[in-house]
């Protein structure tokens, strides 16, 4: 029971885009289209998940004083790992979001949920956190996507919906995804609102 | 505590060292399957290839000279836009595609619209291969197509005879 609510806190309550607005960076270059989207979605759920249960395992161990340098050597580890794993299955997948698996390092939902849960939480809660905030990061990142390149480009996951001459290209330029953001949060407000 | 850290590191090192030199072959592989895939590409007609010189390739068909694929990297707006080019031995392109680029999404990001790339076909040294003139350049994105211009007119220079 418990454990379920660890998983639901991250999809919207606390989802880590559109509510705590945290690892904004990524969410901002790679939401573009939608299989960028998702592709970095995958990447962050597999750092995010294993880093939470690497560090929660060994809370005990790490002492207090040096715990940010030894998140970030696992966190980082994790990301080199999925880097060189993406370069090998998935080329074309790791070509089109470039340096922003690399960059996975440095997006504060990884260290944010290391810090404030999983080293004071126990193993199985400390994963499933992992899994919602994962959740909902690729919620906000493949949503975000779809509405950009829907907008932007007339196609969803690359199948052309409509011809690009009617679509507005600023949808794929870096202030669409100001806008688009700013709209779904405006939304989620507006919604949460209502049932309280 | 000094302990426990390099502990960490050590482990970590250990796991990378592995990862790396079991996923090495691999990604090595994918760029040539890649690379020969583009080849093959640009030069449809040649069925082997063998390097000629530094960013030129002598694509054969059978025993019969094919073509050159040249690539070249041209500056583009926003960094290098790779090009591979395939010239038939009359010295005209036979096709070109852009191997990476990293230019605006939705303006000069478009040069790798097979619209704008067709342009280039069965052209020639002789021929200007400017916008404007013989080229129709992608809206808002002048410096990319002035770019992959300076590209094309470069990889034909290369295998000038």
């Amino acid at each position: 029971m418990s454990l379920l609510k660890e998983l639901n806190r991250g999809i919207i309550a606390e989802n880590p885009v559109l509510r705590l607005m945290i690892g904004l960076c990524p969410v901002l270059a790679v939401s573009n289209n939608a299989v960028n989207a998702l592709g970095m979605s995958f990447a962050v759920a597999f750092v995010l998940i294993l880093s939470n249960l690497v560090v929660s395992l060994l809370r005990k161990v790490i002492p207090d004083e040096i715990r940010i340098p030894i998140f970030i050597i696992i966190i980082s580890t994790f990301v080199t790992i999925s880097d060189y794993i993406m370069k090998a299955y998935f080329p074309a997948l790791s070509a089109s979001l470039g340096v922003f698996v690399p960059l996975i390092v440095v997006n504060c939902i990884i260290l944010g949920r290391a810090e404030a849960f999983a080293y004071k939480n126990p193993v199985l809660s400390s994963v499933m956190d992992g899994i919602g905030m994962s959740l909902g990061f690729a919620l906000a990142l493949v949503s975000i996507g779809v509405i950009r390149e829907l907008l932007g480009a007339g196609s969803v996951f690359g199948f052309q919906l409509f011809s690009q001459a009617y679509a507005a290209t600023i949808m794929i330029l870096p202030p669409g995804a100001f806008i688009t953001i700013g709209i779904l949060m405006a939304a989620l407000n507006k919604m949460e609102n209502k049932v309280l | 505590m000094g302990l426990v850290l390099a502990l960490f590191c050590l482990v970590s090192a250990g796991l990378l060292a592995w990862v790396y030199v079991f996923t090495k072959g691999i990604i090595a592989e994918q760029a040539r399957i890649k690379f020969e895939t583009s080849l093959k590409e640009v030069l449809p007609q040649a069925s082997a290839f063998t390097m000629e010189a530094e960013s030129i390739y002598r694509g054969m068909d059978g025993e019969r000279l094919a073509g050159y694929a040249v690539s070249v990297a041209p500056r583009g707006y926003s960094g290098k836009i790779a090009i591979l080019a395939g010239v038939s031995v009359e010295g005209k392109i036979i096709k070109i595609k852009i191997l990476e680029q990293t230019e605006t999404a939705g303006l000069g990001a478009n040069v790798i619209k097979p619209e704008f790339l067709r342009q280039f076909v069965e052209k020639k040294i002789s021929d200007p291969i400017e916008p404007k003139k013989d080229i129709q350049a992608i809206t808002g994105a002048t410096i990319s197509s002035r770019a992959v211009c300076r590209g094309v007119k470069e990889a034909l220079e290369k295998i000038k005879p």
